[in-house]
């Protein structure tokens, strides 16, 4: 077993650890402990498969921010009502046999389906020497080819900044 | 150049200029348009007249549009001009443009002046589709036109409730007989593959008879043919149609529209000649409306329903020569019948606007003084009807009177002598109601008396002009021109020695109605009033005009009623339709109000309901994939 | 198993972890969070797809998601923050003003 190959097992395990443990954690913090345990075996994955410019983002954009504006949000929020008491809702044993069900589904599609077109051979060749994925290739595409998309999400951020505000502002009107 | 289709646009233009602009651009617009061009249409015929004498006999054929083809059959938008149809479009732009130009002075203060031109171009549109069309697709499209046209102009003053119900019953009671016409149309295309006219006289008198009886068709057609000219037992709608303005009376109800069954029957001579029986039922339902109408007419009080009754009597008499197979007569008498009815009815309205609006002839008299005019002009008009010789109406009544007697197509004694007894009613009730209006003491109240005075010269000229026509018109032998298309039936030759005495006994028939009438009515009403009290029960069942509107009432509308209320109103509407529909309304009230129960507010149980629908399309996809 | 079907598996049992998170916690905010890990399971696959095809454009849509998913968050958050300023709950069993 290659180091490759142990690494993505490793990160895999802890992908799925992360998620378990969401799960079961009874305190908001710890499930966002978990979350971010997740989310950097991810990135450790991202990493493994050559995909640097990916794994970068994901830390810097998930933990980096969307976590850590949650955990503050978390700190700021403790209020101990019956969610903490009780973690589960009633219909418990429903809702995992559906969740199940839907893993089943997905994994029954995925071992019959395959990738239908064949791969462009050079692009192959250059993510197996690992130089397909480099910071350069990205930015030129991006920069290039999807200038027009790029610009769009930041029109997306402004309108969401936008809406953030216009929302807690409506609420502290509303109490007055 | 289209001649015959400009004939038949030129009354299409007058309409859709009127009915458009007309209310914009004023009376002066509306009145050249709107006699213009029928008299415009009326040269255009006489033009096309001459041109069809030229080729001695042959008729023009005009294909104005292809309508529709459907295999191998072509329905053209055709116009056939041969003698007889040339005769009714003469007849038709002719009285017709007399009777606009006269409608100029008539309706000059009427609010909707553009509207009734539009409307009387209309019907000349229509009409002249109806003589005009090759096949009887056109004349039937023409026939439900001037159908409409009618309709629109009976009940042209529609602010008055009676007068709207009138232009529904024409409507109405000519839909009847419509049905008769299309089944008798969808038989003859069955049968003979073709619907143009010529190509179905052809059929019928070629060597090998189409594979149908004649005769149904004949009578089917005639159903027809009986709602548009009034003959039993459809006669009822044509003396409430008398709500009109007095010129569409004349131009609508007694010269032309009424004459369409009478054309039809002429158009279609080689099929009837095939259909002796047919023949018989037409020539008897004739003599027996002109009978019933003639008595009805004698004891009439509104000026406008004498001739009303007397038209339905007129049209009798044309279907007598049709049914004996004297086309041409029945046509002759179409002819002059327009000419002194038209006169007859514009007369009787120069009366009314003399009078300002009064029509029970019980309330006039002694007119003939205040408007010498109108009276010499009605005066001859009536004695035309009433069959003085030399006017008009003595030779086409004479030669109808000779044909019923000796026809070889089914005349006969019985036939003639009916007839004759209403010719001399038909005298006797005319001249009673030119004394009652004109000679007579007046019985006019003060107020009427005083505004009496004589119409415009747009009104009295037309009038010198329809007097003059019926006094010489019937010098024009028209039989005799219209024999190429539709010879005269055989008479029997034993009688031949008879005609003269029947002329004599004609003419002295119609002196005695003449007699007769001065006798009673000539000191005014005391002699006829003794007269009535002496027959009460007589003349309760004529005034009630033998109670068939009451009959119809009671036979038909009460049980049309009764079904349309209870069945179709109750069961059919409230119980089966409101029903279904307040049922499904209910139905989707009730699962609505079941469905949102599943709104509970819980997220997690819509979270719960998503991932549900999730596996189902999943285990679709599985299924399916 | 190859890598890529692991990875596709892995990315399943995730997004499933997540699902079942939303499902049955009540806390309003680890709703949130398992919504996030949801996401994540499908932004993994969406990158082995793209390794194992080589395509440089489904890492430029993965950067894409991201930048939804931050947008997503920082309006989520807020809503949270004044139903619980509300509610003074965190708890989704409180929030049943939705009931039909």
């Amino acid at each position: 077993m290659s180091l490759e190959s142990l690494l993505l097992y490793f990160f895999a395990g802890g992908a799925l650890l992360g998620g378990v443990l969401m799960l079961v954690a009874r305190h908001p913090m710890r499930v966002a402990l978990a979350l971010i345990g997740s989310m950097l075996s991810l990135a450790g994955l991202y990493a493994v498969l050559g995909v640097h410019v990916i794994a970068v983002f994901q830390v810097l954009i998930y933990v980096g921010a969307v976590m850590v504006f949650m955990v503050y949000v978390i700190m700021l929020l403790d209020v101990r009502d019956p969610s903490f008491l009780e973690r589960y809702s009633g219909a418990l044993l429903p809702s995992v046999a559906l969740a199940a069900a839907i893993a089943v589904a997905l994994g029954a599609a995925l071992s019959r389906g395959t990738v239908a077109d064949g791969p462009d051979p050079a692009a192959l060749a250059a993510a197996a020497r690992g130089t397909l994925f480099n910071v350069q290739p990205f930015s030129v595409e991006f920069l290039e080819r999807y200038w027009l998309h790029f610009e769009l999400t930041s029109v997306l951020l402004l309108a969401a900044v936008v809406a953030a505000i216009a929302i807690v502002k409506a609420g502290r009107r509303h109490d007055g | 150049m289209n001649l015959l289709t400009l004939i038949v646009v030129l009354p299409l233009a007058g309409f859709l200029l009127n009915g458009l602009l007309g209310p914009r651009l004023g009376k002066p617009f509306v009145t050249v348009v709107g006699c213009g061009l029928p008299i415009l249409a009326f040269l255009a015929t006489v033009r096309a007249f001459l041109q069809l004498n030229g080729t001695e006999g042959a008729a023009l054929v005009e294909t104005a549009y292809t309508w529709a083809v459907v295999g191998d059959f072509t329905f053209d938008i055709a116009f056939y001009f041969d003698r007889l149809s040339a005769v009714m479009t003469l007849i038709i732009t002719g009285v017709g443009s007399l009777i606009h130009v006269y409608s100029t002075g008539y309706m000059k203060d009427d609010a909707s002046y553009a509207r009734y031109f539009s409307y009387l171009n209309l019907f000349l549109f229509f009409m002249l589709l109806l003589v005009l069309g090759r096949s009887l697709l056109v004349c039937f499209v023409g026939w439900e036109g001037v159908g409409l046209a009618s309709y629109l102009l009976i009940g042209f003053w529609f602010e008055d409730m009676a007068k709207a119900q009138a232009g529904k019953k024409a409507f109405i009671t000519n839909r009847v007989g419509d049905a008769g016409f299309l089944l008798g149309m969808f038989l003859l295309y069955h049968a003979v593959g073709t619907l143009d006219f010529d190509g179905v006289n052809a059929a019928f008198s070629g060597p090998v008879a189409p594979a149908v009886s004649a005769s149904l068709v004949g009578v089917l057609l005639f159903i027809g043919a009986t709602g548009k000219s009034a003959q039993i037992p459809l006669h009822v709608w044509l003396p409430d149609a008398m709500a009109g303005p007095t010129p569409v009376s004349a131009l609508i109800h007694a010269a032309t529209m009424v004459t369409a069954g009478v054309y039809l029957v002429a158009r279609l001579n080689g099929l009837y000649l095939q259909a002796p029986e047919a023949s018989q039922v037409i020539a008897v339902i004739g003599v027996l409306t002109a009978f019933f109408a003639a008595t009805i007419a004698v004891v009439q009080t509104d000026i406008k329903k004498v001739l009303a009754y007397s038209t339905i009597s007129q049209l009798g008499f044309m279907f007598v020569a049709l049914g004996v197979g004297a086309y041409g007569v029945a046509v002759f008498h179409v002819y002059t019948h327009a000419f002194f009815k038209a006169c007859l009815f514009l007369g009787a309205g120069s009366v009314i606007h003399a009078l300002s609006g009064e029509q029970d002839i019980r309330k006039m008299g002694g007119l003939a003084r205040r408007i010498p005019i109108t009276f010499v002009t009605f005066a001859v008009a009536t004695a035309a009807i009433a069959g003085l010789p030399p006017l008009a109406g003595f030779f086409s009544k004479d030669e109808i009177l000779w044909f019923a007697f000796a026809s070889e197509r089914g005349g006969s004694t019985l036939l003639w002598a009916v007839a004759s007894l209403t010719a001399l009613l038909t005298a006797f009730y005319m001249f009673r109601l030119l004394w009652l209006t004109f000679l007579t003491p007046s019985r006019m109240d003060e107020k009427t008396a005083h505004h009496v005075h004589e119409s415009p010269f747009s009104m009295t000229g037309v009038l010198i002009v329809l007097a003059v026509l019926s006094a010489v018109g019937g010098f024009v032998h028209l039989p005799h021109f219209l024999e190429p298309l539709m010879p005269l039936p055989a008479t029997d030759h034993a009688l031949e020695h008879l005609e003269m005495p029947l002329i004599v006994l004609a003419v002295v028939t119609g002196l005695l109605g003449l007699g007769a009438a001065i006798y009673v009515y000539r000191g005014g009403l005391a002699r006829a009033e003794r007269l009535q009290r002496r027959f009460a029960g007589a003349h309760r069942l004529l005034s009630g005009k033998y109670f068939v509107d009451e009959f119809y009432e009671a036979v038909l509308g009460r049980p049309l009623h009764w079904i349309s209320e209870r069945v179709f109103l109750r069961l059919g509407d409230r119980i089966l339709i409101d029903g279904s529909l307040h049922g499904l309304t209910g139905l989707a009230q009730r699962a609505a109000g079941r469905l949102s129960r599943v709104e509970t507010g819980n997220l997690q149980f819509y979270v719960l309901l998503a991932a549900l629908g999730l596996v189902a399309s999943l285990a679709w996809m599985w299924r399916h994939g | 198993m190859d890598r890529t079907q692991l990875l596709l598996t892995v990315s399943i049992a995730l997004f499933a972890l997540g699902l079942t998170g939303v499902m049955i916690r009540r806390n309003a905010l680890v709703m949130l969070m398992c919504m996030e890990l949801m996401l994540n399971g499908v932004i993994l696959s969406l990158v082995t797809f793209a390794a194992a095809t080589a395509t440089l454009s489904g890492a430029v849509l993965v950067f894409l998601v991201f930048v939804v998913a931050a947008a997503e968050i920082a309006i989520a958050i807020p809503i949270v923050l004044l139903l619980s300023r509300q509610r003074k709950s965190l708890d989704v069993g409180a929030y049943s003003e939705l009931k039909g």
